[in-house]
């Protein structure tokens, strides 16, 4: 049941109570009290991290991990480890050239993290049926990709050199559909396209990188008869209407919007929407309660279409 | 009337001009129009501070008013080191003093760079002397690096939440050694009430409005 009822809310339709999903991420590290950077690369420890959390937070869906590095490595980009956080992206193959010129191949099953994610489902995956709960996908949306690929020169070529900016941002778009794939493959039942990079761009830049290089990426997921969802990190006051035309079933924001406003859009499009905890300000530091946060995430997101979970 | 070299119309052109290119991002037109300015033997200072930093004036506006975003900000940003490039080496030496020290960093644990280097941007745009740490920044660095700086102002740049928590134990190591120092905090996940709690004089919420609030922290 809870399972259908958080497809159901992703999709936009109505649903008995708001569904709830913990974008627990590396904090499950911390539940298992193990160091991020071991976690993220044992598929025994990233099983049993997400299973616990699940348990723990009574979930109706979770993420199988939270980490927008796993694209840029699997094509070649080095990265940095952290004890208590995803890994960071410290190279830029793309920086002074697209991809095929970079000689980046796009990845498959064998390359970087795949192996480890592909492993860690496939002990996840029936124990979260157990419980009832979605094992949910998030690969890294193509403006991101794009970033690391190409480090913060992505930004101003946006404007300057515009080709060479679509052609990384279509490589990167291409990655992510075979993400998309890879997550198809492994169970998952919601797939999102996480891109906070994207909330840094006007609408006009949104439209023409953003729009057209996630259409791949939807494509795969509902041709498996899955459900899609967009998320944004970030103010995304800007492009919101962008990202709730962008062709996915719902969307995720984070803590800095207005949950009323989000709703509105939402339902305006007809579409699910999920948020937005104050993961800082409630979660993390306690600056106001978090029950109260839910509450009123509760009271504003209402039963149709809306999922509970932090900013 | 003529100023050595050059008309005054023509030099108020020129330095104009300049505005105009950094707000509009034209790095060509303000290099050559830099280059008058050096063969008109126009004021450095005062292209500089008529010109470049001006034009950087109006594009923190246009960022405030959500017209301009992070890929303008970048863009204009070059056009501005662009600018200080040609004319800075010719700054005569009592116009060099700046309006105020900035020592700034993206804290341990944190490699996202690009709000900080933004926040440079705009500072030296103003005219002050910025002390750029770089990213991952030790705390312990931050501490002997005020020793020998002595920065009117400490910046701690965040992205993530976990180098965020981080900041209470900068923010107490730089008091211990220094209790007058003054530290500003930024970053997304950030607020003001974040940064009181944290023990910090002043909070940015973008690199814009970095400025102003250093100001005013050195003014009280």
């Amino acid at each position: 049941m809870a399972k259908q009822m958080l497809i159901d809310a992703y999709r936009g339709k109505w649903t008995e109570k708001a569904p709830w999903v913990p974008y627990s991420g590396v904090h499950s590290a911390s539940l298992i009290k193990e160091p991020a950077d071991r976690f993220l690369q044992d598929p025994e420890l990233l099983a049993k991290g997400v299973v616990y959390a699940a348990k723990r937070y009574q979930a109706d869906g979770i993420p199988l991990l939270f980490d927008l590095s796993v694209e840029a490595n699997a094509v070649g980009c080095d990265l940095k480890w952290w004890e208590d956080n995803v890994p960071s992206v410290v190279t830029h193959p793309c920086s002074d050239r697209i991809p095929s010129m970079a000689g980046l191949q796009l990845p498959t099953k064998m390359s970087g993290r795949w192996p480890v994610i592909f492993e860690a489902a496939r002990i996840a995956k029936p124990r979260l049926d157990e419980l009832d709960c979605v094992m949910m996908g998030l690969l890294c949306g193509p403006l991101t990709l794009a970033a690391h690929l190409a480090g913060v020169r992505i930004f101003t070529d946006f404007i300057k050199n515009p080709e060479r900016a679509h052609e990384i941002v279509r490589f990167a778009g291409e990655v992510g559909a075979l993400s998309a794939q890879f997550y198809a493959d492994m169970g998952c039942e919601i797939i999102a396209i996480v891109d906070p990079v994207s909330s840094q761009i006007r609408s006009e830049v949104f439209q023409r990188f953003v729009t057209p290089n996630c259409q791949p990426i939807i494509d795969v997921i509902h041709s498996a008869g899955l459900t899609s969802s967009f998320f944004i990190c970030g103010d995304c006051t800007k492009v919101l209407e962008d990202v709730c035309r962008i062709g996915t079933h719902g969307i995720a924001v984070d803590e800095q919007l207005s949950l009323n406003l989000v709703r509105d859009m939402a339902r305006k499009y007809k579409i699910g929407f999920s948020g937005n905890l104050k993961l800082t300000l409630a979660l993390s530091l306690g600056m106001i309660s978090p029950r109260e946060d839910a509450i009123a995430s509760l009271a504003a997101g209402g039963n149709f279409g809306f999922t509970l979970a932090p900013g | 009337m003529k100023e050595e070299g050059v008309e005054f119309q023509q030099k108020d052109e020129i330095i104009q001009g300049m505005c105009d290119a950094v707000v509009k991002m034209d790095e060509d037109r303000c290099v050559q129009l830099c280059e008058k300015v050096l063969a008109y033997k126009i004021d450095a200072s005062e292209a500089i501070l008529k010109g470049l930093s001006a034009g950087m004036d109006k594009v923190g506006d246009l960022y405030a008013r959500h017209e301009y975003f992070v890929p303008e900000l970048l863009l204009c940003s070059d056009v501005l080191y662009a600018g200080l490039k040609i004319l800075r080496p010719h700054l005569k030496l009592d116009q060099v003093k700046a309006k105020g020290k900035l020592m700034i960093g993206v804290v341990q644990g944190d490699i996202h760079d690009i709000g900080k280097n933004l926040v440079v941007a705009m500072f030296e745009a103003a005219g002050w002397e910025v002390y750029d740490l770089g990213k991952d920044v030790e705390f312990g660095k931050f501490v002997e690096e005020q020793k020998r700086i002595k920065a009117d102002i400490v910046g701690l740049s965040t992205l993530m939440t976990t180098s965020m928590l981080g900041l209470p134990k900068i923010i107490k190591m730089l008091r211990e050694e220094d209790p007058k120092v003054k530290i500003m905090v930024g970053g997304a996940p950030l607020t003001a009430e974040i940064a009181k709690k944290f023990g910090a004089d002043g909070y940015a919420s973008n690199a814009v409005s970095a400025v102003k609030e250093a100001i005013n922290m050195i003014s009280n």
